[in-house]
């Protein structure tokens, strides 16, 4: 069970949902529909279940964690997800720092040199990127600084929730180097695509 | 009455819990989004409608001294209980009602609405210390900076006014004005807008985080319920200030046994 980084599964009357990711692995989840997907985005980002839920993150069920291991399993959890947008009253450069600077969790200096690469991957120009807001950002730069907000915290498991949703087929293809860039910066990483399409 | 007393309850615990997270204020977006809450109830208000509130107290003074062909005591008595004591501080309310508190409430209600606060809290970064404390501290400071910006400017008005009204010098009236004027006034004065600064806040915070369902429709719902209760809030303490420190409520109507 220890392998494990995600394990989930919920029986309702309408469909019954299960997964697992060992850790280290990439899976791809399609749920039935967008209900499903929220309740699983939200459980995994809550580190916490429902009621008809049940919810293993890293080998440990999360109904019988103290509200103090259940913080630390969350920081262990990165998401792009419309579920964790961008705060639209914060320009790209505060909402990727955000997280950093409020917990004190790395260097602002070490953050806006991990934002820049990873730009910089994405071939785009850090400095009237930053300067904008989300509301000025094309759907691929939102999902990009959601991206670069996540990866400060160097997760253990990076949801990649409706990945595709809103893009070109070719900003579908730059979005497809999200995998490669987290992978890159956490070799040991686990990774879950989330959507409701099939096929996707 | 399970409403009032839910927003009652809602807004001692959201009081409470900003006393509580006060040091907190240390830490960097919180402290930013403090200056941001300053820059815009403090800053950007001097400018254009401060000025306009001060242009009323003036007119009321104005008004006051030629109805009641006031002396050179009785102005500068107007000077300081109505204008000082009574109007600056009302004057500094209504303007942070109006351009703060229907921001701030206008603000949190879309950030609830849209999902940005479930978002922070994913992010672990608590409402309270992101959102309510940098507003209603700035507001509280912001709120006490023009409440005095608007007696200076309103007095000075006054005083240079009244000799146009009044048989009396612009010299006869400021050694008058420093001769009445005592610690206990400026006191009363600052700390009255700093305590109407944090009902405002406090009340706007509040409204804008709880509003009535998450649809798009409820944040005019929330701005009107937010705005319509700082109001009554101001007035409410105003009143009970003025008795508790003076003695007297209602202009004067209700007075204190001493």
């Amino acid at each position: 069970m220890s392998e494990l980084a995600l394990r989930y599964r919920r029986n309702t009357s309408r469909h019954q949902i299960e997964t697992a990711l060992a850790r280290g692995t990439v899976a791809r989840l399609h749920v039935p529909d967008d209900d499903a997907k929220a309740h699983l985005v939200t459980a995994v980002l809550k580190a916490r279940g429902g009621h008809d839920e049940e919810l293993e993150l890293f080998g440990e069920p999360t109904a019988s964690l103290t509200p103090k291991a259940r913080t630390k399993v969350r920081a262990r959890i990165g998401a792009v997800s419309p579920v964790v947008g961008l705060m639209t009253n914060l320009n790209a450069w505060e909402n990727i720092s955000l997280p950093a600077a409020y917990h004190g969790s790395a260097p602002l200096a070490q953050v806006a040199s991990l934002a820049r690469e990873v730009l910089a991957a994405f071939g785009i120009e850090p400095r009237s990127f930053f300067s904008r807001l989300p509301d000025e950002l094309g759907m691929l730069e939102r999902k990009i600084a959601a991206f670069v907000r996540s990866l400060v915290g160097a997760p253990e498991l990076m949801l990649f929730d409706a990945l595709e949703d809103g893009l070109s087929a070719a900003e579908c293809q730059h979005a497809a180097r999200f995998e490669a860039e987290y992978r890159a910066r956490r070799p040991g990483g686990s990774v879950l695509y989330i959507d409701t399409r099939e096929g996707a | 009455m399970l409403q009032a007393l839910r927003e009652i309850e809602g807004g001692i615990q959201l009081s409470l819990n900003v006393a509580a997270r006060a040091p907190r204020l240390r830490v960097a977006p919180i402290f930013e989004s403090f200056l941001r809450q300053v820059y815009f109830t403090g800053v950007t208000a001097a400018t254009g409608v401060v000025l306009r509130a001060c242009g009323l107290g003036v007119i009321i003074i104005a008004v006051m001294m030629d109805m009641l062909d006031a002396d050179v005591d009785l102005a500068v008595k107007i000077l300081l209980l109505l204008v000082f004591r009574e109007i600056g501080p009302l004057a500094a309310a209504v303007v942070v009602i109006l351009r703060t508190g229907t921001a701030v409430s206008a603000e949190l209600a879309m950030m609830r609405v849209s999902g940005q606060t479930r978002a922070l809290r994913y992010l672990g970064i608590d409402l309270y210390d992101y959102l309510v404390l940098p507003r209603v501290v700035g507001v509280m400071l912001a709120t006490a900076a023009l409440t005095f910006y608007i007696q200076f400017l309103a007095v000075l008005g006054g005083l240079v006014l009244s000799p146009f009204i009044i048989e009396a010098t612009f010299t006869e009236l400021t050694n008058r004005l420093f001769e009445l004027f005592a610690p206990l006034d400026f006191y009363y004065s600052v700390l009255k807008s700093l305590l109407f600064g944090f009902t405002i806040a406090a009340c706007c915070c509040w409204h804008g985080l709880n509003p009535p369902d998450l649809t798009h429709n409820a944040v005019p719902k929330a701005v009107t319920r937010a705005v319509t209760q700082s109001a009554m809030l101001v007035l409410l303490i105003n009143a009970i200030f003025a008795y508790l420190v003076f003695g007297i409520l209602f202009f004067g109507l209700v007075k204190a046994s001493v």
